[in-house]
């Protein structure tokens, strides 16, 4: 407790001290940059997830091939949620003669619990609706062109006749964008009646829960410790929508990596301010210790003064985070038009405790070290430094920084990147640092007066030069990767959804009908038409083995394996796919060749030179695994995970599938379009598209938001690094005027000073931001073909060293200023 | 006050009339100087001696243009400092004037050489390095010169400053109580070769000074008591 007053009392006295604010405001600042973007991050993540529940329709499911025991309703019940029940299956359909495989899917009238059922009704237009009632059915477009009919009409199907209540137009289908048959929507007990559901049927049966997101996780947690019935999986809104995932991930990538750098510069500036508040309480350290002292309550009260400043700096983080990410989330939240997402606190609670750890972790070794001044630096100063070779103590910075760029990253590899970047930025800057001070202890005899006194000036703080000099450029490298190469990656990741990105997918065309749709869809204006043939067929063997027989660990294949699949070909590799094994075949391998993608490749354990064999339509083909690709799934263009050889792939039977682009406004040619060819599912990708230029733009304002903080902190680094050597420049300032030295030519040497200091941190960030930009672009984002505006970069390192210049200028005026009296008043 | 500069005629380099110093402090005006004359010939050696805060160390700082009077007079070597702005001093002082410290002001940065070269740089002398050489050759520390002041002990950091302070050849040196951190033989030492660099290069030694041994080597001294002149030695009035 008296220790804790003593720090109190000493933190009061010494807070008018710069150094004591530079460290309360980098913690505040480094609390504030986490917090927002974890506040944010995990709002995000709950909305989108709330988002991703109106896809699937419910905030979890579970799909079975036997009906689901009552229990999992019932517990579902017991804790509030709402349900539903459903089940889908294939199922012909019969009208006036016709006929048409359907993909069925029945439901109860509570369906769907989350998202919207649009259908389109003859007598009142377009609804939002449930689930049909007994006797009704709603029909898709191409089930209705396919049979003729339209809403109101009547069907057959299982076995009864039901009334087309209305065309539907769009379901929660937990975004799978590929449904191969018409579509159609019963009502269950229809279904039910109609004995579709029965044992031996092919229905796959469906319960969905919706309610408060704690409900929904206690009975996630107790369907997890239930032996589910075979083939029964979790349906969560995780799996869904790939493409808006992969979105939200790189936004969310794109702002812990802004949070993580300013974070990052806050600890260069704690470390710095830490080592000169360290500096000036040497004396009184030593003077403790000389008048009895105990060492570990010297580091005791050091510790407490820290203690304090940081627990309200802290504090004050906090609440400015929250009320940052309550502000844009103001902005963000029209996003997710769902339930509403409560400002969670956990993230800035965390952001608080990661900000203490910045603070103790880059302030500790300087103040444990101050607490070693042997008492006999009372009469000798020189006694307080002692020099070692290599302290351990400075691992701890260095040790704290890797566990923020491990936590904050969100991926092992950015985390490795970000470390091994800043980490060879450092020793760079570190070396050409040294490198220019050799060279000025050798040029500086025959250099302009002004320059050989800035150079001896460099070289006679070697020590603090070398530690400014690694300071700034790690600063500034934070600063361009924000300022510079953030910016061109969003770009970069804004070009990849130029405004002519495919908008259509069309399903379904005949070989016969390629011409003629061409010619139509030209005429209408559509662009980018890229066409791929397509075959349903099923895996049958590996190596020879009936899929049968073989069994997995990951829960995935199986269901793959009984699932109609759909392959493609192509003779060249299509944009977006990367070989990561083996080799793209050429025109005419000797053997049918197949290249999977790494999904594939981890679902069934499968290497280059496997077998694989398919059953497509009446025949088969083996096929061997003859390259393994990397696919970049948040591409809006048609990617396969199966793609064969065309050499011995285009004779099996096989519809096409395009992607392509037609500018907004032209509903009436693409509804007349889909009647002259009934039997191609069109499908507009518009709105998700949409939404994914949407994040970008609200990532880029978001980022910008997080950049100011970054901003701020770099100021406080700059301001730390200048200040680390005002104390010795006053005094060498008051010397060299008392020998005589005029205050230009004091200036024109720190100009020297800074300008040198500036160049080299300035240059090195440039080539370090680049180098990580690029290599960040490449391995965590993603973008493809992506270059760091090089440019701008030096240009901006060239500022940056003007700026380095005239803040050490505009630093130093008071130090030039300093009357050369005060020699004389020290002794 | 500048008609009474061309006063100054002969061989004196210093001239100091009527100089007073007065500071603001919390309590009101506090008057550290009242009224001081004294006259510095060429070659000699002058001691300025006093009590702690009787002014020495103000007047020191007046006399070498480091800080200007409230009012009075000083001229050094013909050139009147309180009509010179802070630039025109300090390019004076580096010309005519060196400067020895009690806690010796060496850049713990800087070897001893380097220390020493800093006055020569700030001239822009090419023969920078061998001239430090020299002088710390003539204070008998060529084997410390690479040496650091942390590595020095008190004495030899006095003789590295007493090499910096005579190394551009001035011809005015001014000493802050040079042997006022050094024990009695130390201190002997360096006030010898003080002594001697005054004789064989004939410039001219103001020191300021509690050490009567120190103050009595000196050709002429005064003591001051609150801020006035209260003794003058040797060839001096007393008031």
């Amino acid at each position: 407790m008296r220790l804790l007053r003593l720090a109190l009392r000493s933190l009061r006295r010494e807070w008018h001290l710069p150094e004591l604010r530079t460290l309360a405001a980098s913690m505040t600042l480094a609390v504030v940059a986490l917090g927002v973007v974890a506040t944010l991050a995990t709002r995000i993540e709950r909305g989108m997830l709330a988002n991703a529940a109106e896809l699937i329709g419910g905030d979890l499911g579970i799909a079975s091939p036997q009906q689901l025991p009552a229990d999992y309703a019932a517990q579902a019940h017991q804790r509030g949620l709402a349900i539903s029940h459903g089940a889908g299956f294939p199922s012909v359909a019969f009208a006036h003669e016709q006929s048409q495989l359907l993909d069925v899917q029945a439901s109860d009238a509570a369906y769907p619990l989350r998202g919207k059922l649009e259908l389109r009704r003859a007598s009142q237009g377009d609804v939002i609706g449930h689930g049909p009632a007994p006797g009704e059915v709603y029909l898709d477009h191409r089930a209705l062109v396919a049979l003729a009919l339209k809403a109101g009409d009547h069907v057959q199907l299982g076995g009864r006749d039901l009334l087309i209540a209305a065309e539907l137009l769009r379901q929660p289908d937990g975004g799978e964008l590929f449904a191969l048959a018409p579509r159609a929507i019963m009502n269950l007990a229809d279904a039910e009646q109609a004995g579709l559901l029965g044992t031996g049927s092919r229905a796959r049966h469906r319960l969905l829960v919706a309610g408060g997101p704690a409900e929904v996780s206690r009975w996630r947690t107790w369907v997890q410790t239930q032996a589910l019935p075979q083939g029964a999986e979790l349906i969560t809104p995780e799996q869904t929508q790939e493409r808006m995932r992969s979105a939200f991930d790189r936004a969310s990538a794109f702002l812990r990596l802004t949070a993580l750098l300013s974070a990052l510069l806050a600890g260069v500036a704690i470390a710095l301010a830490a080592q000169r508040y360290a500096r000036r309480k040497t004396n009184e350290v030593a003077l403790l210790r000389a008048l009895g002292t105990p060492r570990r309550r010297v580091l005791g009260l050091l510790l407490g003064t820290l203690g304090a400043l940081a627990l309200p700096a802290s504090l004050l983080g906090m609440l400015i985070a929250l009320g940052i990410a309550q502000a844009a989330w103001a902005f963000a939240s029209t996003l997710f038009t769902s339930v509403p997402v409560a400002l969670p606190l956990g993230p800035a609670f965390a952001a608080a405790a990661m900000g203490v750890a910045v603070l103790v972790g880059f302030a500790l070794p300087p103040l444990a070290r101050l607490a070693e001044v042997p008492p006999v630096a009372v009469f000798r100063e020189s006694m307080a430094r002692r020099v070692r070779r290599f302290d351990a103590l400075y691992l701890i910075p260095v040790a704290v920084a890797l566990v923020l760029i491990w936590s904050q990253s969100g991926s092992a590899r950015m985390a490795g990147i970000l470390a091994v970047s800043l980490v060879g930025v450092a020793a760079v800057a570190a070396l050409l640092a040294a490198v220019m001070l050799w060279v000025a202890r050798h040029v500086a005899p025959g250099a302009h007066p002004a320059l050989r006194l800035g150079l001896a000036a460099l070289a006679r703080r070697r020590g603090m030069s070398l530690l400014q000099a690694t300071a700034l450029s790690l600063g500034l490298v934070a600063l361009l990767l924000l300022a510079i190469v953030a910016p061109a990656l969003l770009e970069g990741w804004r070009r990849e959804l130029p405004a002519d990105t495919p908008n259509w997918f069309v399903l379904n065309l005949q070989d016969d009908q390629r011409p003629g749709f061409e010619q139509s869809l030209a005429s209408i204006g559509g662009q980018q038409l890229n066409m791929l043939p397509l075959a349903v067929g099923k895996l049958m063997a590996i190596n020879g083995h009936p899929i049968g027989q073989l069994s997995f660990k990951d829960e995935r294949a199986k269901d793959w394996a009984d699932r109609q699949l759909r392959l493609s070909w192509a003779s060249d590799l299509p944009p977006s796919n990367q070989v990561i094994a083996g080799t793209w075949p050429g025109p005419q391998p000797a053997q049918p060749e197949i290249s999977i993608d790494t999904m594939w490749r981890d679902m069934f354990a499968l290497k280059v030179g496997d077998t694989m064999s398919f059953s497509v339509g009446e025949g088969t083909i083996d096929a061997k695994v003859g390259s393994i690709r990397q696919v970049d799934w948040s591409s809006f263009r048609v990617n396969f995970f199966l793609l064969l050889d065309p050499a011995h792939a285009s004779e099996l039977p096989h519809t096409w599938i395009a992607s392509f682009y037609v500018p907004r406004g032209h509903t009436e040619s693409l509804a007349k379009l889909s009647r002259d060819y009934s039997n191609l599912s069109l499908i507009d990708v518009d709105a998700l598209l949409d939404r994914v230029r949407e994040i970008v733009d609200r990532v880029s304002h978001a980022v910008r938001w997080v950049l100011g903080f970054s901003l701020l902190a770099g100021a406080l680094v700059l301001a730390a690094a200048l200040a680390a050597s005002a104390a010795e420049r006053r005094h060498e300032a008051a010397l060299l005027r008392t020998l005589g030295a005029r205050r230009a030519q004091l200036r024109a040497a720190a100009a020297c000073e800074f300008a040198l200091l500036g160049l080299v941190a300035g240059l090195t960030a440039a080539f370090g931001a680049a180098g990580t930009g690029w290599w960040l672009g490449r391995a965590v984002f993603h973008i493809e073909g992506f270059v760091p505006p090089l440019g701008p970069l030096v240009l901006s390192a060239l500022g940056a060293a003007t700026v380095v210049m005239l803040l050490g200028l505009a630093g130093t005026r008071k130090v030039t200023r300093t009357s050369p009296m005060r020699l004389l008043r020290e002794g | 006050m500048s008609d009474s500069s061309p006063a100054v005629v002969g061989n004196v380099l210093l001239d100091a009339r009527d100089v007073s110093k007065s500071v603001r402090g919390p309590e009101g005006q506090l008057d550290i100087l009242r009224g001081v004359t004294l006259q510095v010939q060429t070659g000699e050696s002058f001691a300025i001696v006093g009590a702690s805060g009787s002014g020495k160390t103000t007047l020191l700082g007046l006399l070498a243009g480091l800080d200007t009077p409230s009012s009075g007079h000083i001229a050094l070597d013909n050139h009147a400092l309180e009509q010179m702005d802070e630039e025109a001093r300090a390019d004076l002082r580096r010309r005519l004037v060196g400067f020895v410290f009690q806690s010796f002001h060496l850049l713990p940065a800087l070897t001893a050489e380097e220390n020493v070269m800093l006055p020569l740089e700030l001239e822009g002398s090419d023969d920078a390095r061998s001239r430090a050489r020299a002088a710390l050759d003539a204070v008998g520390l060529t084997p410390r010169r690479r040496h650091y002041p942390a590595q020095l002990s008190g004495g030899e950091q006095q003789r590295v400053a007493i090499a910096r302070a005579f190394v551009h050849g001035p011809r005015l040196l001014f000493a802050d109580e040079p042997t006022g951190n050094l024990d009695q033989r130390t201190g002997h030492h360096v006030s010898d070769l003080l002594f001697a660099l005054n004789h064989d290069h004939r410039t001219t030694l103001v020191l300021v000074t509690h050490d009567p041994l120190l103050a009595e080597r000196c050709a002429r001294r005064v003591e001051l008591h609150e801020g006035r002149v209260v003794t003058r030695g040797a060839a001096e009035l007393t008031i």
